[in-house]
C-alpha cells in the first residue's frame, strides 16, 4: 500500500517532470511554478516513502529485502536507502528536482529568457533520470513472496562516513548538471541578449566543486580506517569516476572568474561546463553497468548500461553539436600575459583538464584494448602516480603565485618583491619538516616545499590584508596547501610494520613502543568479534594511548571485516590491524606510523568552508543583478 | 583552426561511447581473463602422481595425442558440478584427462573420486599450487585443451557447462 | 508476545554466534611476517615488485595489499625467485609470461600501450604551446 503511494509519487515526479519541458519555455509564471514545486515535493515524497519502508523492514518490497534486515541499526537503515543502486537513483532525482527549483529561485524578469531555457534542459535532464529509474530500477518493485527477514547489507558499509558519503557526492554530481543546464542555454541564446550567466553558473559550480571536496574526502577517509591497508587513494575506477569532474569543476570555477572579470574564455567556459557533467553521467554509466569490474562496482546489469549510454549520448551529442554550431558567437581575441592573474588561471585551466584527460585515459584505456585487439591490460596506481603527479607539481606552483598577480600585466621585478616573504617562509618551514623526518626523497621535499608555497603565500596575503581578495578563495587555497601536506608526508613517510607478536609482549615502531595486553571475545549489535588490547608508550614509559583492533564476524551475510585502530594527532596517525593467530604463537599485526595524514582531513573541510564562503558571495552577487 | 575545435570534443565522445557500447553488446565477461598460454607450447613441470604414487614428467607424457588438463579440488563446489561433464568427455570423446589436485587433501581426492567416479587417467599432486602457477591458473576449476604437438589451444575458467562442453568437444574433434 | 518473541531470537543469535566465533576461518592480511625475508634489500624489492602486480583473482588489488591466497602464493614466489639471484625483469617476465600483460599494474610501453603513455606527454605540450601562444600574443 504504501510501496504504491512511493510508487505513484515517482510516476507523478515523471509526469510532472515531462510537464516542466514544455511549459519552462512559453507557460506562465504562476503554472512553472506549481510545476516546479509539484516535482520537488514528488521526488521528495518518493523518496521519504522509500526511507520508511527501509525503517519499518516492509520485506514485501525487493528492494528493502535485498538490502536491510531487522537486526541493522536505525542509521543504517537509513543510509541503506540509497547504499544500492535503485535507492540512489531516487536520491539522485531527488538532487536534481532540488537544484531545479532553485535554478526557477532566480527567474525574474531580465533573466526569464536564460533561466527559462535552463529549466528546459534542466527537466530534460531529470525526465531521462526518472525514466531510468522507473523502468529499469524501480525500487518500489515487490516481492512474489512476502520474507521474514531481509539478506542483510554489506557490514563494510555499515559505516557513518560511508553513510553521508554518497549524498554529498551526488550534490556535487548534479550540482553539474545545473552547470550543463546554463551552458547549453546560453548556447541557445543569440548572444544579443547581454546577459550575465556566468554569474548564475557560478553558484552552482561551487557547489558542486564543494560538495565534491568533501564527498571525496569522506571516501578516503572511510578506505583509510575500514579497508586496512593504511592507504586512503588507490586509483580505482570509482575514485576515479568521482575525481575527473572535480577536476574540470575546478578548472571551471576558476576560469569563470576570468569570464566575470574580462569577459574573455567564454566558449570554454561553456565547454568545460558541459564536459564536466557528461564525465560525471559517464563516470555513473562506467560504474554501474558492469562494463569494468572495480573494487567497489554496484550494480552489474547490462540493459541499464544501455539505457545510460543511448541517454549519454543523447545528452552528448546534443550538447557538443550544439557548442560546435554555436560556440563562435563566444570565441574571443584575448590573449593573456605569461605574469598576470589570468595568466595563471590560464595555466591552472589546461593543467588540471590535463590531468583529468590523463585519469581519463588510464580509466578507459583497458577497455579501448579490449575492444580493439581483444587483450588485457592492467593500469593502476603506478601508472596514476607516474602521470599525475608530475603534471600536478607546476600547477601547484602557479598556484601560490597566482592569488598574488594583478590582472593584465606584471613586472617581473614587482612579482619577486611580492614572493620574496613567502619564499623565504617556505624555505625555513620546509627545511624544519624535513629535518624532522630526515628523508630527503625527491618527492618528498619537493611535496612539502610546494605545501608551504601555497601556505605561506596565503599566510602572507592575509597579513598584509591586501583588498579586493576573496576570503573564500584564500581559505580553499589555505586548504589545498595542508591537503598536499598531508598527501606528501603520509605517503612519503609512512612506516609499516609487520610483525607476529604474544600476549603480554612489545613491538617498536618509530618512537613509540606497543605492548600487546590482551585479546577477548566480544559481541556487537549485529557482529561477533575478536578485540585487541594494546598500550602504547613513548620513549619515556609513559602510556600515549590505548589502541583496540577488531576482526569482525558478520553472520547475517557471512562476511568479516577487519576494524583498524588509530590514533591520531597533528604530527602523525598510529593504526594497528589485527590479524589471525592464536594464543600459543601469537598473532600478527600490522602497525602504520602516518605522518600528518590528518592535514589531508583538515585540508578538505578548509577548502569546503572557503567553498562555502564563496557560494554565499556569490549569491549576494546574485540579488544585486 | 578556431572552425576545427568545435567539433573536436564531439568526435572524440562519440568515439569513446562506441567503444563503450561494443562492449556493453558484445558477450564478455569482465572479470574472466584470457589466457597467455594459448597456441604455446605447455609449461614443463614435475609431480607426484596421487594413484601410482609415481614421479610425472611432462615433456614425456603430452605427445601424440589430445590431452585435457583440468585443475579441479574437492573443497571446490564448481569442480563438482562440472564432474559429470569430465565423465562425458573421457567416455565419449576418448581422451585423456589429467587432473591436477590443487591444494587438496590427498585422502579426501581419492575418496571423493571413489564416491563421484573417476574420468582422470591420472591425477598429479599440487599441494602447494606451483604448477597452477606455472599453467596462469588463477581461480579453479580450470581446464586447458593440449593438443597432439603439446600446444594449449583452449582455456576455460569455471565449471564446464553445457555450452562449454560443445565447445571443447569440437575443439578435440577438430584436432589441429 | 512480540516481546518475548524478540528475546527468544535475540538468545539464539547469541548461541549461534558463540558458535561461529570458535571456528573463524583462515583469513589473512596481505603480507604476512612468515613471509618476509631477512635480507632488507631482498624485502624492499620483493615489496616493491609485488606493488606493481596486480592481484588477478580480487581485480585493481596489488598482490601486496591483497588477502587472497593467490596473492600469498605469488608473494612468496616472488621472494624465492629473488633469493635465487633473479633481477626483477626477469620475474616481471616470468609471471607476465604465465599470466599476460593484465598482471602489470603499471604496463610495459609496447605497441599496445604506447598511445597510454605518449599521449599524457603530448597533452602537455600542447598545453605549454597554449600558454606560449597567448604569451606572444598579448605583447
Amino acid at each position: 500500500m504504501v510501496a504504491s503511494i512511493g510508487n505513484l509519487a515517482l510516476w507523478l515526479s515523471l509526469i510532472f517532470s515531462i510537464l516542466q519541458i514544455y511549459v519552462s519555455k512559453k507557460g506562465k509564471l504562476k503554472v512553472i511554478s506549481v510545476i516546479v514545486n509539484g516535482l520537488l515535493i514528488s521526488s521528495l515524497g518518493s523518496f521519504i516513502i522509500l526511507m520508511y519502508l527501509h525503517i519499518v523492514s516492509d520485506f514485501s518490497i525487493l528492494n528493502v529485502f535485498e538490502n536491510s534486515h531487522t537486526t541493522k541499526p536505525l542509521l543504517y537503515k537509513i543510509s541503506g536507502v540509497w547504499g544500492n543502486h535503485e535507492g540512489s537513483m531516487l536520491l539522485w532525482i531527488l538532487v536534481l528536482t532540488i537544484f531545479n527549483y532553485f535554478i526557477f529561485k532566480l527567474y525574474n524578469k531580465n533573466n526569464s529568457l536564460l533561466i527559462s531555457k535552463t529549466l528546459k534542459v534542466q527537466s530534460l535532464i531529470t525526465t531521462g533520470f526518472i525514466v531510468f529509474t522507473i523502468f529499469t530500477s524501480n525500487p518500489f518493485k515487490k516481492m512474489i513472496v512476502e520474507q521474514e527477514n531481509g539478506l542483510g547489507f554489506n557490514p563494510i558499509l555499515q559505516d557513518p562516513a560511508l553513510a553521508i558519503h554518497p549524498p554529498l557526492l551526488y550534490i556535487g554530481y548534479v550540482g553539474l548538471s545545473a552547470a550543463f543546464s546554463f551552458s547549453v542555454a546560453t548556447l541557445n541564446l543569440n548572444n544579443k541578449e547581454n546577459i550575465a550567466w556566468y554569474t548564475y553558473m557560478k553558484p552552482f559550480v561551487l557547489v558542486a566543486w564543494a560538495f565534491l571536496t568533501i564527498g571525496i574526502a569522506i571516501g578516503a577517509l572511510w578506505a583509510y580506517y575500514e579497508l586496512g591497508w593504511g592507504g586512503w587513494w588507490f586509483w580505482d575506477p570509482v575514485e576515479n569516476a568521482s575525481f575527473m569532474p572535480w577536476l574540470l569543476a575546478t578548472a571551471l570555477l576558476h576560469s569563470l572568474i576570468i569570464v566575470e572579470k574580462r569577459k574573455s574564455l567564454q566558449a570554454w567556459v561553456l565547454l568545460l561546463a558541459l564536459l564536466a557533467f557528461l564525465l560525471s553521467v559517464i563516470g555513473t554509466f562506467l560504474v554501474r553497468s558492469g562494463i569494468l569490474t572495480s573494487v567497489h562496482t554496484f550494480a552489474l546489469d547490462p540493459s541499464r548500461g544501455i539505457y545510460i549510454l543511448i541517454f549519454t549520448a543523447i545528452l552528448g551529442g546534443y550538447s557538443l553539436l550544439l557548442f560546435g554550431k554555436k560556440s563562435k558567437n563566444y570565441f574571443d581575441k584575448n590573449y593573456f600575459n605569461f605574469f598576470s592573474k589570468e595568466g595563471s588561471i590560464l595555466i591552472n585551466n589546461i593543467l588540471m583538464t590535463i590531468v583529468c584527460a590523463t585519469v581519463f585515459l588510464g580509466t578507459v584505456y583497458p577497455l579501448i584494448i579490449e575492444a580493439f585487439t581483444n587483450n588485457k591490460i592492467s593500469v593502476g596506481e603506478p601508472y596514476f602516480n607516474a602521470t599525475v603527479v608530475p603534471i600536478m607539481l607546476p600547477a601547484i606552483l602557479v598556484m601560490g603565485v597566482g592569488p598574488l598577480l594583478a590582472w593584465n600585466r606584471n613586472k617581473k621585478s614587482e612579482i619577486l618583491k611580492k614572493i620574496l616573504p613567502s619564499v623565504l617562509l617556505t624555505g625555513i618551514m620546509s627545511l624544519i619538516i624535513v629535518s624532522i623526518y630526515k628523508s630527503f626523497s625527491l618527492i618528498g621535499t619537493l611535496g612539502v616545499i610546494l605545501a608551504f608555497w601555497i601556505i605561506s603565500n596565503n599566510i602572507v596575503i592575509l597579513i598584509k590584508k591586501r583588498k579586493n581578495f576573496s576570503t573564500g578563495m584564500l581559505v580553499s587555497h589555505l586548504g589545498v596547501g595542508f591537503l598536499i601536506l598531508g598527501i606528501t608526508a603520509s605517503s612519503v613517510w609512512q612506516e609499516e610494520k609487520i610483525t607476529k607478536l604474544k600476549t603480554n609482549s612489545s613491538t617498536e615502531i618509530n618512537r613509540y613502543s606497543i605492548f600487546f595486553k590482551d585479546i577477548n571475545e566480544v559481541v556487537g549489535s549485529n557482529y561477533v568479534a575478536l578485540k585487541g588490547n594494546f598500550v602504547v608508550y613513548d620513549k619515556e614509559k609513559k602510556i600515549v594511548t590505548e589502541l583496540t583492533p577488531e576482526n569482525r564476524y558478520y553472520p547475517v551475510t557471512n562476511i568479516y571485516t577487519t576494524e583498524a585502530s588509530i590514533h591520531s594527532n597533528i604530527f602523525r596517525d598510529l593504526y594497528i590491524v589485527l590479524g589471525t593467530g592464536n594464543k600459543s604463537e601469537g598473532w600478527v599485526l600490522k602497525i602504520y606510523h602516518n605522518p600528518l595524514v590528518i592535514w589531508i582531513w583538515i585540508g578538505a573541510i578548509v577548502i569546503f568552508i572557503g567553498g562555502t564562503i564563496s557560494i554565499f558571495k556569490n549569491l549576494e552577487k546574485l540579488k544585486k543583478i | 583552426m578556431q572552425k576545427k575545435i568545435p567539433i573536436f570534443p564531439l568526435i572524440v565522445f562519440f568515439f569513446i561511447l562506441s567503444v563503450f557500447f561494443y562492449l556493453l553488446i558484445v558477450d564478455r565477461n569482465p572479470s574472466e581473463l584470457p589466457s597467455n598460454l594459448i597456441n604455446k607450447n605447455i609449461p614443463t613441470f614435475e609431480a607426484k602422481s596421487l594413484i601410482s604414487g609415481k614421479k610425472f614428467i611432462s615433456t614425456k607424457e603430452f605427445k601424440g595425442e589430445t590431452i585435457l588438463v583440468n585443475f579441479f579440488a574437492t573443497w571446490c563446489k564448481p569442480c563438482r558440478d562440472e564432474h559429470d561433464f569430465l565423465k562425458k568427455i573421457s567416455d565419449k570423446k576418448k581422451v585423456k584427462i589429467i587432473g591436477i589436485n590443487y591444494k587438496d587433501s590427498s585422502k579426501k581426492t581419492v575418496i571423493w573420486l571413489k564416491n563421484l567416479g573417476n574420468p582422470y587417467s591420472d591425477v598429479l599432486v599440487d599441494k602447494k599450487g606451483r604448477i597452477a602457477i606455472e599453467w596462469g591458473v588463477y581461480g579453479i576449476p580450470e581446464t586447458f585443451v593440449v593438443n597432439s604437438n603439446g600446444i594449449i589451444k583452449y582455456r576455460h575458467v569455471g565449471a564446464i557447462t553445457g555450452k562449454i562442453y560443445k565447445k571443447i568437444s569440437l575443439i578435440i574433434d577438430k584436432n589441429e | 508476545m512480540n516481546r518475548t518473541n524478540n528475546f527468544i531470537s535475540k538468545i539464539i543469535f547469541i548461541i549461534f554466534l558463540s558458535f561461529v566465533i570458535t571456528q573463524i576461518p583462515d583469513i589473512s592480511y596481505s603480507v604476512e611476517p612468515d613471509e618476509i625475508l631477512n635480507n632488507q634489500n631482498y624485502e624492499l624489492r620483493a615489496r616493491n615488485i609485488s606493488k606493481n602486480i596486480r592481484c588477478v583473482v580480487c581485480q585493481n588489488q596489488s598482490i601486496d595489499e591483497s588477502n587472497a591466497p593467490l596473492a600469498k602464493d605469488l608473494r612468496i614466489l616472488i621472494r624465492n625467485k629473488i633469493k635465487e639471484g633473479r633481477n626483477d625483469e626477469e620475474i616481471y617476465e616470468f609471471l607476465t609470461d604465465r599470466y599476460g600483460d593484465f598482471i602489470l599494474l603499471k604496463p610495459d610501453i609496447n605497441l599496445n600501450t604506447f598511445v597510454l603513455w605518449f599521449l599524457p606527454f603530448c597533452f602537455l605540450i600542447f598545453g605549454i604551446g597554449i600558454v606560449i601562444y597567448h604569451n606572444k600574443k598579448s605583447q
